[in-house]
């Protein structure tokens, strides 16, 4: 599903973002990045969608190596790997349906196609109601809901989401962090950045954790700090 | 479908957003079609009249009355054996007294007044298939003179080289304006994609991350361009065919006796030349701007 094999990022200025770095994610599963700012979790995050390329080293995504794959092939595999960000990136001048929506308008699906799958995945996340509202009309949580909506429009098999609760209160967190799980118990893999010790703590998942760019820890069912 | 009407209303919007700079834009292209499309014109009539001039240069060889006839018409068909020339007509003494007195009866201000003699030279008229080549031919017929059959040679091709010159002048001038213009065209649509671009940079960042493709991305903006270089063609035909009949009158009297005109051929030419630029140029600033946004 997803494999890095000795990869490294350096950027031009010679710092390395990440080193040496070997890693496998099973399908289905659920891994935590944890580490300090600027330890390498969203340089990681990055490569698995082709926002950066390795320096060495190879990452591999549903059987294809990201970093080798034609232009052409990148927004596929865009389609097939969902992202959620802290700040939501949300159109304010589009509603919640359309925001939505939107990914498939631009990815070439059908009016009807539009319509069936956005109401889908907005009552997956709980948003039917607000459907017509837009982003300055909805709650931090709301919004963050909207984000994964849309990230799970496209039906990816792998759902990456970059500090989801970074901006939300720690009941709202929990909401969302739950919804997340039950996308994954659905069968996405959950790749998911956090510096959220509790939820990392009460949920006893896999903790990769990142320091200085390289793996300092790998547990099966581990907590935010060792 | 829901794709293109997504594609045609970005590309509306984005034309819309920013009216003083679309219309700017729109503007700077009209400005350069309108040269395009004079310079394509001016070539053209130029052309039209060094090819009515060309048809009409003539050489002519003022033969010695004591000419023989044989040497006379072995020169006339080595001059027609020159590549460069289409027809070599010989003109008796007679017939050119002949010529000047059906002038001078169409003239009032012309009276002959004895003509018991003939002072006029037989000739050989020369009409050339190439004009530049006339120059060449006079001065290789002028080692001729005083050999016992030519005594002059009239050479008057001047009229048509001037008018090359002008022609050659006009396409370089033209070339080196246009190119100036279309660098400006381009400078000017490139830099209001761009705003389109930054305007919504935010859509283009989702469109990317959620798996549209480069083209998908990239056709809004193409079509903006192609809409500002369309609007600027239609702008500026307008005003070329607005323009077109009080030139042509005034450019009819000016120049009379040249049986110069455009039809209906040249007119489309025109327009689909103008056209073509416009939604080339408009097209190429768009991609210029947005592929800078496709890098990643």
């Amino acid at each position: 599903m997803i494999t890095l094999d000795d990869v490294s990022k350096r950027y031009p200025n010679g710092t390395y973002a990440l080193r040496d770095v070997d890693l496998h994610i099973e399908p289905g599963g659920f891994v935590f990045l944890v580490g300090s700012s600027g330890a390498g979790k969203s340089t990681l995050i990055r490569l698995l969608i082709r926002e950066e390329t390795a320096t060495t080293g190879r990452v591999i995504v549903e059987g294809e190596d990201v970093g080798r794959m034609p232009r052409g092939h990148v927004s596929r595999l865009r389609r097939k790997v969902g992202v959620v960000f802290q700040d939501f990136k949300l159109l304010p001048a589009k509603t919640v349906a359309e925001n939505v929506g939107f990914a498939l308008v631009v990815t070439g699906h059908s009016s009807h196609e539009v319509r069936e799958e956005t109401e889908r995945v907005l009552s997956l996340v709980g948003l039917s109601q607000r459907r017509d509202h837009f982003p300055a009309q909805l709650s931090g949580g709301e919004q963050q809901r909207t984000a994964i909506a849309r990230a799970l429009v496209n039906r990816p098999r792998i759902l990456i989401a970059d500090e989801p609760t970074g901006n939300l209160d720690p009941v709202t967190s929990w909401e969302i962090i739950k919804l997340l799980t039950r996308v994954n118990e659905l069968g996405t893999t959950m790749v998911m950045a956090t510096h959220n010790a509790e939820i990392v703590n009460a949920l006893r998942r896999r903790v990769v954790h990142l320091d200085h760019g390289r793996v300092v820890r790998d547990e099966r069912e581990g907590l935010y700090a060792a | 479908m829901r794709r293109v009407s997504y594609v045609l209303s970005a590309a509306a919007q984005g034309f819309l957003r920013n009216p003083a700079m679309s219309l700017a834009s729109t503007f700077t292209v009209t400005l350069m079609l309108t040269l395009f499309a004079f310079f394509m014109t001016a070539d053209r009539g130029l052309q039209a009249t060094v090819a009515v001039l060309e048809g009409k240069v003539e050489l002519a060889l003022f033969l010695d009355d004591n000419a023989k006839v044989s040497d006379i018409l072995a020169l006339k068909s080595r001059i027609e054996s020159d590549p460069a020339v289409a027809r070599v007509d010989y003109v008796t003494k007679e017939q050119a007294l002949k010529r000047l007195q059906e002038i001078a009866a169409r003239r009032p201000d012309f009276e002959l007044t004895d003509i018991s003699t003939n002072p006029l030279p037989a000739s050989l008229e020369i009409k050339m298939a190439e004009a530049e080549q006339a120059k060449r031919l006079a001065s290789d017929l002028r080692a001729e003179v005083g050999k016992g059959v030519v005594y002059d040679v009239i050479d008057n091709p001047q009229v048509v080289d001037q008018l090359l010159t002008i022609t050659r002048l006009l396409s370089f001038g033209g070339v080196a304006i246009l190119a100036m213009m279309l660098a400006v065209a381009l400078f000017v649509i490139v830099n209001t994609i761009k705003l389109a671009v930054h305007a919504r940079r935010d859509e283009i960042e989702i469109m990317k991350l959620v798996g549209a493709s480069d083209w998908f991305v990239r056709w809004p903006f193409i079509l903006e361009g192609m809409i500002v270089g369309g609007l600027g063609a239609v702008v500026s035909l307008a005003v070329l065919f607005a323009a077109a009949g009080p030139v042509t009158s005034v450019m009819t009297e000016f120049l009379d006796v040249l049986p110069v005109s455009f039809g209906a051929d040249f007119a489309v030419q025109l327009v689909a030349s103008v056209f073509g630029v416009a939604l080339l140029v408009g097209a190429g600033g768009a991609t210029l701007s947005v592929r800078s946004h496709l890098a990643k």
